[in-house]
């Protein structure tokens, strides 16, 4: 026998009260001398007796009472082999049900969650009213839908209906632990979990010990039931899209590059992609083949009509899971792009960036692609109002006015590139860009080092980052191209916490090329010069396709990078704003508020978990222009490939959880288990008929002694007059 | 009782027994009663001639008779069966169950202003007056006598009565009826704790010897009424089996014993010609006493004797 509620039985010692008051009743006997005995006879005697009797029966109903009560509250239960004693076999139910996006998949003609739910079904019909009952929906941040409700068929019924899968992934090895603290929170005799899942195989193969562990910790303290739901593996996904190439300019076109990956077993052909631009379709590609398990690319035009944020999708149809079957960007698209080249450098590297910049196919700039070079000390009457890129080129120092110019015109978007050279006079950058919070360089200079082999030979690039935007076309040029590229000086430099590197030396990983964010524009620094005393990178193909692909990066970059569902957005200020909140709109059109915090004097705001996957839109305030941020599925969840069975027992081996892989094996498996008996209602009800039968029996008594007192006073009236006591 | 006597100021028990002094007692109570009074309540009791004897010096000569002067022409004094009206016995029940007592003043205690009310009120109409104590034994007895003197010997036989355990009223009153040769006047002070039917019979005897019986039956209110509330053990004055109980869930069966056995009683009272009247202890002595005066006055005016609730 065991008590869910074990420290009520606190309470049991009450019924110390009505023997105590018994106790001391009998204490307080008063003596008295006596000389009428005689009427004190026999009858009075028995009398007194079956009082005495009658008293201790009212006690001991009153503490049996009190007993079979504190007990019915501390709910007392039996485990196996209790058949006899009377009570209702009960359990409290925590159903996990994995609503990662895999379950939309349709492969069944209904879907994996549909069959999820109707699983739910069949558990509910073994939980009796009032039980308790507590429902998760397991994917991206979980969600409770049902916490500890005593269980009410309609109205679970109901929230059940509200149970949609989530466009993230699941997070395998937390699952146990969340559905832990749903038993924890739970009070019942016997406790009961069941887990629905389509088992992906992807999450089940890489699950870590610790799952196990903490698997096997759960059955201590409940019944642990999975219930797999093993569907097709066939799956198409859109995993990528990406700019390839072209600059974000209006009137020009760019390239998109769509990569679809097959995750079945079986391949796929003719699958058609569409580009959508703000929802009109304007380019569509077919891939012909795609094997089981690979993936394809294809480039994807996209002409900008319109300067502006503009929405871009590569999606495919047909498939059995639609949530992973488009995949977004945002591209800002500008009237005109202008680069600023200011060039310090006693040699030619102005010119040479220049050149690198308009190194294009029509070989000519146009009036809305301007690149300009200019001598550092002109650089004070220089308007930055209408200049998109900064290239600083071996400048040899900077004012504290320039810096405030220079970070302004980043946090608003900008971009500025900035290359060493023998000119530049690092402690004075150092002084006045590279210190603070907030420096406007991503690194502290250091001096000039030799970068050289030992040979002599100057060092070869090698991408820190190969994703990174700046480095994808590099991926496409020849090995032997690439490595002409050699570095015989750079600049010592230690980079700031919050820069990362995007190209490092190749043997050393010194870094060559830096990056950091400043409110919503970018800094690029090359520890190397840009003219060919330190490399030989502007006589190479790599350097007009880095040039032009950085200035397309920070002319024409997304206002945030592409993020997938569970990520945080943000909203960067350039200065403090006038309204204390921002507004993120979500795909489904709801607003949420969120307020604007400072960091490091920068001012954001951050939306964390993006639950959707779909365009929101940032606004600094509710009338204020939206700026669409694109949130995709996460790819890695599209393999949809279910864990055999036999897979499955050997992955659960040890943890002694039952799997029910079909609605009668449930229900086999619930009628089995369930062997605990609740009888706290039975000794509520013995309780309350005890303590209606002591009551009963005083009232009667009471009764007794009021009737005896309403006959006629047998003492003759002129014996009366004695005190009262 | 008050309703005779409204404007009365009654003698409270407590107080006489703080007085201490049972002649004051009785003189106090008694003097009370009598202002205004010219008559004997016990007056009618008369004495009974015995025979002549010659004059001889010294003799009252108020005693001389003058007839048989005028016939014999000598000097006869008339001689009396007794000296005084009446003799008069108090028979107080000293056992154990007599020292019950509520307040301050136990039964026993109020028996003795009883007494020595009675006393002073027979010996001040110049009767004879004595007293027996008894309990399961005749423990002290006092012949009558008319000299005033004799309350004080009554005074101290009362102070020295000792509370006994047991009693045995039915016995004592055979043993009483026996001892007495003369008719008298017998007044029964006690609690009668005992067999309705011993007592009625020790009574009949008493009777039959052709003794006037008076009935005191004292009680205490809390015999009367028995108010106990919570939990009491009631310990027998006599060696009974002590009792622990609720009075008050008790009461109505005990006053259904002490209703049956006080009907029962007075009835045999009644049936003897025994005068009863039961005394209440928390009552006021003189109460009591003007209470018992006037009721005798109006009985013997109206005829026989009955037992007064």
């Amino acid at each position: 026998m065991s008590f869910l509620n074990p420290l009520l039985l606190f309470a049991a010692l009450g019924v110390a009260l009505p023997i105590l008051a018994h106790l001391l009743n009998r204490q307080k006997v008063k003596r008295t001398d006596w000389a009428a005995m005689q009427f004190l006879n026999r009858n009075v005697r028995v009398r007194s007796r079956q009082l005495r009797l009658k008293d201790i029966i009212l006690l001991c109903l009153r503490c049996l009472a009190i007993l079979l009560l504190v007990a019915a509250l501390a709910k007392p239960s039996w485990r196996d082999g209790a058949s006899w004693i009377p009570g209702e076999t009960r359990a409290g139910v925590v159903i996990g049900i994995d609503a990662s996006f895999s379950m939309e998949h349709g492969g069944e003609n209904t879907t994996r969650f549909d069959r999820a739910l109707n699983q739910v079904e069949v558990i509910s019909e073994h939980i009796h009213p009032g039980d308790p009952v507590s429902v998760i929906l397991l994917g991206g941040e979980d969600e409770v839908l049902i916490h500890n409700m005593a269980f009410d068929r309609e109205r679970f019924n109901d929230l059940l209906q509200e149970a949609k899968a989530t466009p993230a992934g699941l997070d395998l090895d937390g699952v146990p632990k969340r559905l832990k603290v749903l038993v924890e929170d739970m009070e019942a005799l016997q406790k009961e979990v069941y887990f629905i899942t389509d088992v992906q195989a992807r999450d089940w193969r890489r699950s870590s010990a610790r799952f196990q562990e903490a698997l096997a910790d759960l059955r201590n303290d409940a019944e642990v039931f999975l219930v797999p739901l093993p569907g097709s593996p066939a799956n198409l996904a859109v995993t990528d899209l990406d700019l390839v190439s072209g600059v974000l300019r209006k009137g020009t076109t760019a390239r998109y590059h769509a990569t679809v990956r097959n995750c079945g077993t079986e391949p796929v052909s003719n699958i058609e992609v569409q580009c959508r631009v703000e929802g009109v379709q304007i380019d569509t590609k077919t891939i012909p083949l795609i094997t089981a398990g690979s993936s394809e690319t294809v480039s994807l035009f996209v002409p900008f009509h319109n300067a502006g944020p503009t929405r871009i999708t590569a999606e495919i149809s047909g498939d059995l899971l639609p949530t992973d079957n488009v995949r977004r960007v945002v591209a800002v698209v500008r009237d005109r792009v202008s680069v600023l080249c200011v060039d310090g450098s006693d040699g030619d590297a102005g010119r040479l960036i220049v050149a690198s910049l308009l190194a294009r196919g029509d070989g000519a700039q146009d009036e809305d692609y301007v690149v300009r070079s200019v001598p550092w000390l002109s650089l004070p009457s220089q308007p930055l109002d209408d200049v998109d890129v900064i290239v600083l080129a071996d400048v040899p120092e900077i004012t504290p006015e320039q810096v405030t110019q220079f970070s302004r015109h980043v946090r608003e978007g900008g971009g500025l590139v900035w290359f060493a050279g023998e000119n530049v006079k690092s402690a004075v950058w150092n002084e006045r860009s590279a210190s603070g919070p907030n420096p406007l360089l991503p690194a502290k200079l250091g001096p000039p080092v030799d970068a050289s082999t030992s040979h002599g030979a100057g060092r070869p690039l090698d991408p820190a980052m190969p994703d990174h935007s700046v480095c994808l076309p590099l991926r496409s040029l020849p090995e032997d191209l690439f490595s002409e590229t050699r570095f015989l000086t750079r600049l010592d430099v230690e980079p700031a916490p919050s820069s990362f590197p995007v190209l490092s030396l190749a043997g050393s990983g010194a870094p060559i090329l830096l990056e950091h964010s400043l409110g919503r524009g970018q800094v690029f620094m090359f520890t190397t010069s840009a003219e060919t005393s330190w490399n030989n990178m502007a006589q190479t193909p790599v350097f007009p396709m880095l040039m032009q692909q950085i200035v397309t990066y920070l002319a024409g970059r997304e206002f945030e990078p592409p993020r997938v569902v569970g990520d945080s957005l943000s909203l960067s200020y350039v200065e403090q704003p006038d309204a204390s909140d921002a507004v993120f709109d979500t795909p489904s059109k709801e607003s949420i508020t969120v307020p604007v915090r400072e960091h490091r004097n920068q001012f954001v705001a951050l939306l964390e978990n993006a639950k959707e996957a779909g365009f929101y839109e940032a606004r600094v305030s509710v009338q204020a222009p939206g700026m669409p941020v694109a949130v995709n599925v996460d790819p890695r969840e599209s393999d949809v490939t279910s864990l055999t069975a036999s897979e499955l027992n050997k992955n659960l081996k040890g943890t002694n959880v039952t799997v029910a892989t079909s609605e009668a094996e449930l229900a086999a498996a619930i009628e089995t288990s369930r062997t605990g008996r609740s009888s706290w209602r039975q000794f509520m009800i013995a309780g309350l008929i005890f303590l209606l039968v002591e009551s009963l029996l005083a009232d009667r008594l009471r009764k007794g002694k009021r009737s005896r007192s309403k006959q006629p006073d047998p003492v003759p009236a002129t014996l009366t007059g004695a005190q009262d006591a | 009782m008050s309703e005779n006597l409204p404007d009365t100021n009654y003698l409270d028990p407590e107080l006489l027994q703080r007085m201490g002094d049972l002649e004051l007692i009785a003189r106090e109570v008694v003097e009370g009663l009598r202002v205004g009074s010219h008559r004997s309540p016990l007056r009618g009791f008369s004495t009974e001639f015995a025979h002549h004897r010659q004059y001889s010096p010294g003799d009252e000569i108020r005693d001389i008779d003058w007839r048989v002067y005028g016939r014999t022409d000598r000097y006869y004094t008339k001689l009396y069966e007794a000296e005084t009206n009446f003799d008069c016995t108090i028979l107080i029940d000293a056992s154990a169950s007599m020292n019950y007592g509520s307040g301050k003043v136990n039964k026993l205690e109020y028996a003795k202003f009883l007494a020595a009310s009675l006393a002073y009120v027979v010996l001040k109409q110049r009767d004879s007056v004595g007293l027996s104590v008894f309990d399961s034994e005749m423990r002290e007895y006092l012949p009558p006598r008319s000299a005033m003197g004799v309350i004080l010997q009554i005074d101290q036989l009362l102070r020295d009565i000792k509370p006994t355990p047991k009693t045995s009223i039915a016995k004592q009153l055979h043993d009483i009826a026996l001892m007495m040769k003369r008719r008298s006047f017998v007044i029964l002070i006690s609690d009668l704790f005992s067999d309705v039917d011993d007592i009625l019979a020790g009574l009949d005897h008493l009777r039959h010897d052709g003794h006037n019986v008076v009935v005191l039956h004292t009680l205490d209110p809390y015999e009367i009424e028995f108010p106990f509330k919570g939990t009491w053990q009631f310990e027998g004055l006599e060696g009974e089996e002590p009792l622990t109980t609720q009075p008050e869930r008790i009461r109505d069966d005990y006053l259904a014993g002490f209703g049956e056995y006080m009907e029962a009683l007075k009835a045999g009272c009644v049936a003897s010609h025994v005068d009863y009247t039961t005394v209440d202890t928390s009552q006021p002595l003189d109460l009591v006493l003007s209470e018992f005066f006037n009721e005798r006055q109006s009985t013997l005016s109206g005829g026989s004797a009955a037992a007064r609730l």
